[in-house]
């Protein structure tokens, strides 16, 4: 987050120069910042922007942080029903150290759900994240801004079908029952049914996610895209180069801060593969194929009121996540980019 | 479950309502109430809580001289005669309309005081805005201030899990027994009230019609030692009717199957996909009962003493021939699509679109199903087939329980609270034949309902808000009635008879038991084995090697334990 504080911190600041106030020369890999101006002048001149963020902040710490304290009941035998609510249900449920982890660690279900996960965040990477790119470019060389419109509309709308109705609609088409495999019995052939197929399911849930979100994460791309400098394009058709050579030396260096962001916020997300999609569809192909991690803790920690053991999966997971993300956001730096942030 | 379910949900059990096809809980769905599970659902989520001989105890059950000081004296009372009278454990019958100036009082006055109450319950389907009308006459008619928070029966479980876990339990909260997984057995223990001191043996006589409620439903609500359940009563004979396409089958001339074979050589004639018509829907819970198979419905319903030794239904050579057979309605392609996704709605539907001529379901979608085509598809019929048993004649059936659902009172509770949903379940569990009962399941006359040559037919608006909800706060004992379908009304009865008639009690028929809380997730991964195998994903053999790992795991301790609890307490078993 801090490199969109930089950003707004800037221009408030534009007489801060190269020297901090105690005289030693900044780091000049760092963004500057604002540090040399007093604490209280800060604040009051940057109040407006601090409020503007105390309904974000509220939210982060109600919803993000306050939970968090709940993952003590991973360390216990959590029972919610020792009490008369959950939090003095917490104290005096019995501490089991890492008792939870060591049954989460040898279960062979949750070693599959990771497995699962793992290959649905692969294909995904694959499959999934350079269509918005495409897309992205694709719209950006539409002209006219008539189309232009329709074709973002088309684009995004299927971000706002819930996954209830995506997964019903491509039920209907490619189901045992839906119009392809009718339409081929009809005309003498066999049918076929691909919402049930285990092997298919991996794809089979990439692609739905591609037809719902797709569209919707080509509004980053484009906004990256708009900022480019036009000049740059006039600049180098002047030394002859083609459409093919304009993308690949102004537009594509443009997006990459973006590319390489979104890919390291992806890689922090990989064991988060979607999990209303996946749990809608559990029982079409069976826990086999569909469980992954957010459905293997839901299955243990809500069916079962098992909510120790879900918590200690979750924390895994949150941990192997934080790993993940840094190390992505490290190879982002080796690799000359901003990343998520530099420390 | 069925009678209740019948009587009181069948009108609401149309198909519009939720559900998956034949996941267990898009079961519920369309089958309202209850009964659930009976066929084969998983003994996933069943232990129900007792305590031990004498009180106190967290597991265990409590029965004989323990449960006597506990139960509520029986009072009978029956306003009209059943037309068809219970045998074989079948619900009773009432075929005719009571006209509504001959409709008896069984409640003097109004019983509550005027108190608000919160009730939590399960709820299939869209919900009715929350002060209708229909909600509004019951409060009025039983002098409380009733708010219904309706949650949504397919994820009912984990709404339960977390509301108890919180500090905000509502004042009645409704408890299916398939709910009963996990923790919550003891959340039932630590969060409900005793209701002992109101209801047990004289006591309940200030109650009339929670008094005429059957003592072995009763039997049922007694958690953790002491009586804290509120029960709705049901025939223990199975509710999982295999219903067929009447109409179609007469056309076509089909004879209903009399074996398994023929039911798989009927299903492939029937099937056919081109025309988008396939035989039937997800068949497990009838191929349990066709082969026999022990109940599902509840934990300890599975256990059965077989040659002085307790055998679990999962461990029977009839699971493995049921599930290897609805295997084979899959593998035959006979089975349609939708039903292998699960998250494809009701089954119901595809069988009143006739795009599927057999399924099976509460016994209840009978009545639901015909009345709702009544005005759609005037060649519409069906009818339940009896259950055929796997190797030709009778099948041999296994009793479901006698109550499998409840509603249970904050604990804490003021006097005033707790009186107030007595009377809340006094007037609902309100015979048939009085002014109550009638109010209960047709709502007002003129907004609910109209009368048509005597008999009460439902509008819109009565299907819309005159559902669920209410009867789960206590019910009487188990009745069939719709008047407008007189003769559904007697073959859904008679159907139950003959069922009965072949049906027998396991060992732990009748007891609420609750498992020692280190074996209660031991059977959580059963119900998803079931389907992968059905549908082809997951060899029978997988089945047996959980089954062995089950044993190991805890399986052979919790049949030792049982053993004992049989030998302290005896069997209800006939």
């Amino acid at each position: 987050m801090s490199t969109l504080d930089t950003k707004t911190a800037e221009p408030a600041a534009p007489a801060a120069t190269a020297r901090t106030p105690r005289g030693r020369r900044r780091d000049p890999r760092r963004p500057r910042t604002a540090g040399h101006v007093p604490f209280g002048r800060r604040l009051r001149r940057d109040r407006a922007l601090l409020l503007m963020t105390v309904p974000a902040l509220v939210l982060v710490v109600v919803f993000n942080y306050v939970p968090i304290l709940g993952n003590v009941v991973a360390f216990q035998d959590y029972d919610p029903y020792l009490s008369t609510n959950g939090v003095t249900a917490m104290l005096e449920s019995p501490w089991v150290g890492l008792g939870q982890f060591e049954r989460v660690l040898s279960d062979p279900g949750f070693w599959h759900a990771v497995e699962n996960t793992l290959v649905l965040f692969l294909l995904q990477l694959v499959l999934f994240f350079p269509v918005p790119i495409a897309l992205a470019l694709l719209v950006n060389s539409v002209l006219r801004p008539r189309v232009r419109a329709v074709v973002q509309a088309i684009l995004y709308l299927p971000h706002f079908f819930s996954w209830v109705l995506v997964i019903t609609v491509f039920q209907q088409i490619l189901g045992g029952a839906g119009i392809i495999a009718q339409t081929l019995r009809q005309h003498g052939h066999e049918g076929f049914d691909l919402m049930t197929d285990p092997a298919v399911f991996p794809f089979l849930v990439t692609a739905e996610g591609i037809w719902k979100d797709a569209g919707w994460g080509v509004i980053v791309f484009l906004a990256a895209l708009a900022a480019v400098n036009q000049d740059l394009y006039e600049a180098a058709a002047m030394d002859g180069a083609g459409r093919w050579r304009r993308m690949w030396h102004v537009t594509l260096p443009a997006l990459r801060p973006v590319i390489a962001l979104l890919l390291v916020l992806r890689v922090g997300d990989a064991l988060t593969v979607g999990f209303e999609q996946l749990l809608l569809q559990r029982d079409a192909v069976g826990p086999g194929a569909a469980e992954v991690l957010d459905t293997f803790v839901w299955w243990t920690g809500l069916r079962s009121q098992d909510f120790s053991y879900a918590a200690a999966a979750g924390l895994v997971k949150g941990v192997v996540g934080l790993v993940l993300v840094l190390s992505a956001n490290k190879t982002a730096h080796l690799m000359g980019e901003q990343g998520v942030y530099r420390t | 479950m069925t009678p209740n379910a019948v009587s009181t949900d069948s009108r609401r059990s149309t198909p519009s309502r939720s559900g998956s096809g034949q996941s267990r809980r898009g079961f519920l769905a369309s089958t309202a109430v209850a009964a659930a599970v009976a066929a084969g659902g998983a003994p996933l989520l069943t232990a129900c809580g007792g305590g031990g001989s004498g009180s106190g105890k967290k597991d265990g059950t409590t029965t004989g001289k323990d449960a006597a000081k506990l139960l509520p004296a029986f009072v009978a009372s029956t306003v009209v005669a059943p037309d068809i009278a219970p045998k074989n454990g079948s619900a009773a019958g009432f075929t005719r309309a009571i006209p509504g100036a001959e409709l008896k009082a069984s409640v003097t006055g109004r019983r509550g005081k005027g108190g608000a109450l919160t009730i939590m319950a399960p709820f299939w389907g869209p919900p009715p805005a929350p002060d209708n009308p229909y909600y509004k006459a019951m409060n009025e008619a039983i002098g409380v201030r009733a708010t219904w928070q309706n949650q949504d029966g397919n994820v009912y479980d984990q709404k339960l899990g977390a509301v108890l876990a919180s500090s905000e339990i509502p004042d009645v909260v409704v408890v299916p027994g398939w709910n009963l997984g996990g923790r919550i057995p003891s959340a039932v223990d630590a969060k409900f009230e005793d209701l002992g001191p109101y209801l047990s043996g004289d006591k309940v006589k200030a109650y009339p019609n929670l008094a005429a409620i059957p003592t072995d439903a009763w039997q049922r609500s007694i958690f953790g030692g002491t009586l804290r359940g509120l029960p709705m009563p049901a025939s223990y004979v199975t509710n999982i009717a295999p219903f067929y396409r009447k109409d179609l089958f007469d056309a076509k001339g089909w004879q209903l199957p009399k074996n398994a074979d023929e039911f798989l050589a009927l299903a492939k004639e029937i099937t056919s996909a081109k025309a988008k018509v396939w035989a039937c829907g997800d068949m497990t819970w009838t191929a349990y009962n066709m082969f026999g198979v022990l109940s599902g419905s509840d934990k300890a319903l599975g256990w059965n003493l077989v040659d002085g030794k307790l055998v679990n239904r999962i461990e029977t050579p009839e699971y493995l021939e049921a599930l290897e057979w609805t295997r084979k309605l899959f593998d035959a392609g006979v089975v349609h699509p939708d039903e292998k996704t699960q998250n494809q709605g009701d089954t119901g539907n595809r069988f009143t679109a006739g795009q599927c001529l057999i399924y099976n379901n509460d016994l209840s979608h009978w009545y639901a199903k015909t009345s709702e085509q009544a005005a759609r598809n005037a060649s519409f019929a069906m009818a339940a087939m009896d259950i055929p048993g796997h190797a030709g004649g009778l099948p041999k059936l296994w009793a479901t329980n006698p109550a499998n659902i409840w509603a249970f009172i904050r604990k804490g509770s003021s006097k005033a609270v707790i009186e107030d949903a007595l009377a809340v379940a006094d007037f609902t569990a309100a015979p048939y034949g009085t002014k109550e009962r009638m109010l209960t399941d047709y709502g007002v006359e003129g907004v609910h309902h109209t009368v048509k040559n005597g008999l009460p037919v439902k509008t819109d608006k009565g299907n819309q808000e005159v559902s669920s909800s209410w009867m789960f706060v206590a019910s009487p004992a188990p009745y069939i009635a719709h008047p407008d379908t007189p003769e559904v009304t007697r073959a859904m009865t008679e159907w139950q008879q003959r069922m009965g008639a072949v049906t027998s009690k396991s060992s732990f028929y009748g007891m609420t038991v609750t498992e020692p809380s280190r074996w209660t997730g031991l059977m959580n991964d059963f119900e998803q084995l079931e389907k992968d195998i059905v549908r082809g994903r997951k060899k029978v053999s997988d089945m047996q090697q959980a089954v062995s790992e089950w044993k190991t795991k805890g399986g052979d301790e919790l049949r030792d334990w049982y053993r004992k609890l049989l030998d302290t307490n005896g069997s209800a078993a006939s």
